[in-house]
């Protein structure tokens, strides 16, 4: 997998254990021990209450579509030989939004709401990327 | 709150040539570099001022350029000085004045981001380690400024009923007005239908909703409101209120953009720039509005009240927002088709209005003009008048 030429997580202390989760098939979120707020992405204090006492914490998988958008033109070589393509935004049915993309098969104009649920694409040796497919 | 009205006035505007130099670019010359730019701006704007550069104490300069070497270049020693992108240039420049640290503060920007090929997505795109949705999104595909706006746009179309061809109006009324401007880029109307047929960059978002990439500077003089009588050529154009508040919260997993749409922003900016100037909405005789991507127009005229909240598409294609019609927006062609200054060039085309200057575009017996912007979550805004 040596060959993938799309753009790859930078490197940030911070996304390490969601990219460890990920690679792991499981989906996560920083959650706070002292509020509870789950939010993504991870900063160094809860923006809701400023603790430090943070955790990542799995979450369902289960989403809904809140929009997308269909890129004609690549901003990265990687991303040259597959225009049209298509980049979603979901929310969790925890809370937090996530970029993404739909995996499988999409129908021709998805609508907000569309129930979704996460898979796991394997890209190199150690990063997964989490998507999106559309449940029936 | 009476806060900054009236404090300041502005008495001078300059921009480059942005036409000659545009042709010279793609022609493969460099006609400056962003100082350059900048400098050909202020001394356009000193002299549209009728004043010395020996008047101005105050130099707040745009973020493509840097302060201190602006400074040097010009030879202005300043007792106030700072760096602020369009809209908070002319805020800061009203706190100073206000405050008695500056009494006339000189606006100057440059940007070759044409000759220099600044990207606005992608690897190297801008601004991206300040603004982490830029490229935080990056494995995914997702990266472009346009991108976040195409999101933004089909969410808003399907919750309220605007339409692509809604949206069209926009680019249609903006290069109408850009074709009565000699110092407008793009001057060849178009049509609905042309725009209906105009590739998609990042769908739902077409080609004609993308703004210009281009050279050029801008400059505006600010003066304190009783010397701005003594000292300027023209009559001076009053600030007669500001408005900002910002939504950092969520703003790289895009809260505030796609399930708000800056809304609750646009409405405190909105209350504080109303009851600031004293004026609202139904006051205002033509609106500026910051146009990197042409939906910026719905989501503004909304937000300020312009429209009901959910009509706008309606507001748009049956009342109109170009030239002659209901509710002229910005003026003199926008980011889309005048020149890609960065929220810049709308100061200008607002004093020029407010002025009576504008020839084949002017809007007539126009007494005040609407500012506004959201640009990475700040909602700003400024209500010039005479």
């Amino acid at each position: 997998m040596s060959a993938y030429r799309k753009p790859l997580p930078t490197d940030d202390p911070l996304m390490a254990p969601f990219w460890q989760n990920a690679k792991a098939r499981r989906l996560s979120v920083q959650s706070c021990r002292d509020c509870g707020d789950k939010h993504f992405p991870p900063g160094p204090v809860c923006p809701k209450c400023l603790s430090e006492d943070q955790e990542w914490e799995p979450v369902s998988g289960r989403a809904a579509l809140v929009s997308w958008v269909r890129f004609h033109r690549a901003y990265w070589d990687g991303f040259v030989g597959e225009v049209p393509y298509d980049v979603c935004l979901v929310a969790l049915e925890e809370g937090p939004l996530l970029v993404s993309n739909f995996s499988g098969p999409v129908p021709d104009d998805p609508k907000a709401g569309t129930p979704l649920e996460v898979v796991f694409e394997d890209v190199t040796d150690t990063v997964a990327l989490p998507k999106f497919r559309i449940v029936a | 709150m009476n806060g900054l009205k009236g404090v300041a006035a502005v008495i001078g505007v300059g921009e480059s040539d942005y036409v000659g130099d545009h042709a010279r670019v793609r022609a493969g010359e460099k006609p400056h570099d962003s100082n350059g730019y900048a400098a050909v701006a202020f001394k356009r704007a000193i002299e549209d001022a009728g004043i010395s550069r020996d008047d101005i104490d105050g130099l707040i300069v745009g973020p493509t350029v840097a302060y201190e070497r602006i400074g040097e270049v010009l030879g202005i020693n300043p007792t106030w000085g700072g760096q602020q992108d369009a809209m908070l240039a002319v805020i800061e420049a009203c706190m100073a004045i206000k405050s008695g640290l500056a009494t006339c503060v000189a606006l100057v920007y440059g940007n070759d981001q044409r000759s220099a090929a600044v990207q606005y997505g992608g690897p190297e795109a801008m601004g991206g380690n300040m603004f982490l949705s830029y490229v935080y999104h990056a494995p995914w595909g997702f990266t472009s400024q346009g991108s976040l706006y195409a999101m933004m746009f089909r969410r808003f179309s399907e919750l309220t009923g605007c339409t692509e061809r809604h949206l069209g109006e926009v680019a249609v009324a903006q290069r109408l007005a850009a074709s009565l401007n000699p110092g407008a880029l793009m001057r060849k109307p178009i049509t609905l239908d042309d725009y209906m047929a105009s590739p998609y960059i990042c769908a739902p978002l077409h080609l004609f909703d993308y703004c210009l990439i281009n050279d050029g500077g801008v400059a505006l003089i600010v003066c304190e409101a009783e010397k701005a009588k003594r000292i300027a050529a023209k009559k001076p154009v009053a600030i007669h209120g500001v408005g900002r508040f910002d939504l950092n919260r969520g703003a790289t997993s895009l809260e505030p953009r796609l399930l708000d749409f800056y809304r609750p922003a646009q409405e405190a900016c909105a209350k504080q720039v109303y009851d600031m100037a004293g004026v609202g909405p139904e006051d205002m005789d033509a609106v500026q509005i910051y146009d990197s991507f042409s939906c910026h127009i719905p989501f503004a005229l909304e937000g300020y009240g312009y429209c009901r909240s959910g009509d706008v598409g309606r507001f748009m294609a049956e009342e109109g927002i170009a030239l002659g019609r209901k509710l002229p927006v910005n003026t003199g062609g926008g980011h889309l088709s005048h020149s890609y200054m960065q929220g810049w060039n709308h100061q200008v085309e607002a004093v020029r209005q407010v002025r009576g200057e504008c020839g084949a575009r002017q809007v007539e017996d126009c007494r005040f003009v609407h500012y506004n912007s959201d640009v990475a979550g700040k909602a700003v805004s400024i209500i010039y008048g005479v």
